[in-house]
């Protein structure tokens, strides 16, 4: 059967009803199969290990030498916010490498389910930055960690400078202006927008899992709510919207912000006079990672110099590789909000802090209530 | 063809071990139900394991409550009482019932037409405009879903088309992130399973019914509501519930094109299991939501009976 002949039919209105079926058919057939035998040709996904991450981290460039020695870059999954992907594992997806914050990391080791990573076996181990290591809850047995710290950066609001107008300063208060109402966005996932939430209302860090604390960020998330186009765990739908106008600021991290502008639309990652939230990511390995040498892979090549210099040229976040940053001046990493000091902007933000279980599930159940409407 | 093949196997097995056959084939004719549960096996055995044990996995569940990242399975109604009590959850479920109602409606009054159109209009290459008007739903849902973003969206195909022609000034805000917004790609999206079930109850419909309305004296309208639209009232039925049921517990959708405001059920209940990490509540409201979209369901049933009853 000729496709170019079947064409010809159509077009004279010669074909049968039959042979259009039968070619409808073998189209059918043609499709249906095609993921198998494609599945079959690249047999050896299954022998990468996955990485479990965020939206964006999925992308071959922070792979580079992983791809160098395996040939392709590992398998991705994606999740929205840390406490969906811990759930998720929990209900027994096994990943070789995930992605948690600072603030999740010691309820992650605590579920059990992840293991020591042996810095002898990271070739660019060396190279850490020792301040982003000594996080709370961080030091396994012999000297080992449990999160390996990739990226550091901020959450922030990105507006633009044409559509926003200023009054003031730059401050969290943009994002509950109610001149804009409709057109502000913000991330869904309760572990940057309550604590986003706690620095508007003046909550301090150490305060959060208050009773008052609880009380008085929930009333500024209600006071918000009515003003938000979307809540969003997809950095692109935010990063689409305010480059169209759709909306005039929204709550996103660095790298939104770093990508829109280079795409020339006029945005500004905002220096709230509050200070901005500041966090630290890493990697963990799961307990029971089926590929662990090509975990390990995963994390070197995270931690390699190459993937630094993608992530703060284009995405604007901070990398744990003090040598990533020597290939940049200090006017650039000042217009990037980085510096090669991360203390310095860690501490000048608000830094998340661990929390309990308890808390960060009561967190969870509150704002997706106010988000729903109540 | 059926017969020949039957008889076929039979005379081929039937040297091989024919007393023992015979004895096998001789209960399973007398005994019409075992033949019946036989031909229902692969089947039943999949409703077994994938929808029946999930089932119960579910319900035991309900009864439980989250204890920490664990359950405490203490029996109890505690979630049905918060699911009763707590009024997020009837807001959320009334919400989910409504956008799915008005795109169940939309969908059905749409499809009817263009069923009708080929059930009595059409007369070559029928199954050529079923094929046709089936074609957009070839493609994956979650593509269909992501084209109603692109429609639909702040700088899609309609703003940027009434902005070009100068109709409107600014872009409408209202058709994205809204129910309006999850209600037309609802509706849309599921046409095919209304435009299946309408043509079938459709083409089915005796047409000497129709000739013989006319000589009786009915116009084209008294001819539809008396002969068409109650013959037809099965394919509607099952349009109503494949596309309500379904919609009512619909996830994506609203996730992409809701917005704050056109969140359902159904995204409360994935929150259950995801953020939330309330396992227990989630199966009880996925109880509470089948119960009621049976509830609703009957009462349905029952009243298209009551109105059929009446019409005939």
């Amino acid at each position: 059967m000729d496709v170019v002949d079947q064409l010809g039919a159509v077009r004279e209105g010669k074909l049968s009803r039959r042979k259009f079926t039968k070619g409808l058919l073998a189209a059918g057939v043609a499709m249906a199969t095609m993921p198998a035998t494609s599945r079959r040709a690249m047999a050896s996904v299954d022998d990468e290990a996955t990485f479990f991450t965020w939206g964006g981290y999925d992308i071959p460039e922070l792979f580079q030498p992983y791809e160098a020695k395996h040939g392709t870059p590992p398998n991705f999954a994606i999740f929205g916010g840390s406490e969906e992907a811990l759930t998720k594992m929990r209900g027994g997806f096994v990943v070789d490498v995930a992605h948690p914050c600072n603030s999740g990391m010691p309820r992650w080791v605590q579920s059990g389910l992840f293991q020591p990573i042996e810095t002898s076996r990271l070739s660019n181990w060396a190279d850490v930055m020792p301040e982003l290591v000594a996080l709370p809850g961080n030091d396994a047995e012999g000297g080992n960690v449990w999160m390996a710290p990739f990226d550091w950066g901020q959450t922030s609001v990105t507006y633009r400078t044409d559509l926003y107008e200023l009054e003031g300063e730059e401050s969290w208060d943009m994002l509950w202006d109610k001149r804009y109402a409709g057109r502000l966005g913000s991330l869904a996932s309760g572990g940057d927008a309550w604590w986003c939430g706690a620095i508007k209302a003046g909550v301090a860090m150490e305060d959060i899992a208050t009773e008052e604390a609880f009380t008085k960020i929930a009333a500024v998330m209600r006071e918000q709510r009515p003003l938000i186009r979307v809540y969003t765990d997809d950095t692109t739908t935010l990063e689409q919207a305010l480059s169209s106008g759709e909306m005039a600021a929204a709550m996103t991290w660095n790298s939104s912000a770093v990508l829109l502008q280079s795409e020339g639309v006029p945005v500004k990652f905002a220096r709230p006079k509050e200070g901005a939230l500041t966090w630290v990511c890493g990697v963990m390995v799961h307990k029971d990672a089926p590929n662990l040498d090509r975990a390990y892979d995963v994390i070197d090549s995270l931690l390699s110099v190459e993937s630094g210099q993608f992530m703060i040229n284009d995405y604007g976040y901070g990398h744990s590789n003090r040598k990533s940053f020597d290939a940049f001046n200090e006017e650039t990493l000042a217009g990037l909000g980085l510096s090669k000091n991360p203390q310095e902007i860690l501490e000048a933000g608000h830094m998340q802090r661990p929390q309990t279980q308890e808390w960060e599930t009561r967190m969870n159940e509150t704002f997706e209530q106010i988000k729903a409407g109540f | 063809m059926a017969d020949t093949s039957l008889s076929q196997t039979e005379a081929r097995s039937a040297p091989a071990a024919p007393p023992r056959v015979g004895r096998i084939a001789g209960i399973l004719h007398r005994n019409e139900t075992l033949r019946g549960y036989l031909l229902m096996s692969p089947t039943m055995l999949i409703m077994t394991i994938g929808i029946l044990v999930p089932f119960l996995i579910l319900l035991v569940m309900s009864f439980w409550t989250r204890e920490g990242f664990g359950f405490d399975t203490t029996l109890t109604a505690h979630n049905y009482t918060r699911v009763w009590n707590e009024p997020i959850f009837g807001a959320l479920l009334q919400r989910s019932f409504w956008i799915s109602g008005v795109a169940t409606v939309v969908t059905v009054a749409l499809c009817y037409p263009m069923a009708y159109y080929v059930a009595f209009h059409v007369h070559r290459n029928k199954m050529m405009w079923i094929i046709l008007m089936t074609l957009p739903f070839w493609t994956s849902y979650l593509l269909r879903v992501f084209a109603w973003k692109v429609i639909l969206g702040y700088q899609g195909v309609i703003n940027s088309g009434l902005m070009s022609v100068g109709v409107i000034e600014a872009p409408l805000e209202f058709l994205l992130y809204s129910q309006t917004a999850v209600i037309i790609t609802l509706a849309h999206a599921w046409a095919a399973f209304a435009i299946l079930p309408l043509y079938v109850s459709l083409e089915k419909i005796d047409k000497s019914l129709l000739e013989a309305a006319t000589d009786l004296g009915d116009g084209p309208m008294a001819r539809f509501f008396r002969i068409t639209l109650p013959l037809s009232m099965p394919g509607i039925i099952a349009a109503t519930f494949l596309i309500f049921i379904p919609t009512t517990g619909d996830y994506i959708t609203p996730a992409l094109l809701g917005g704050p405001d056109g969140a359902m059920i159904g995204n409360f209940i994935q929150l259950q299991f995801g953020a939330i990490n309330n396992w227990p509540m989630g199966a009880t409201l996925s109880i509470v939501l089948m119960l009621w979209i049976s509830a609703i369901a009957l009462v349905f049933l029952f009243v298209t009976r009551k109105a059929q009853e009446r019409i005939a």
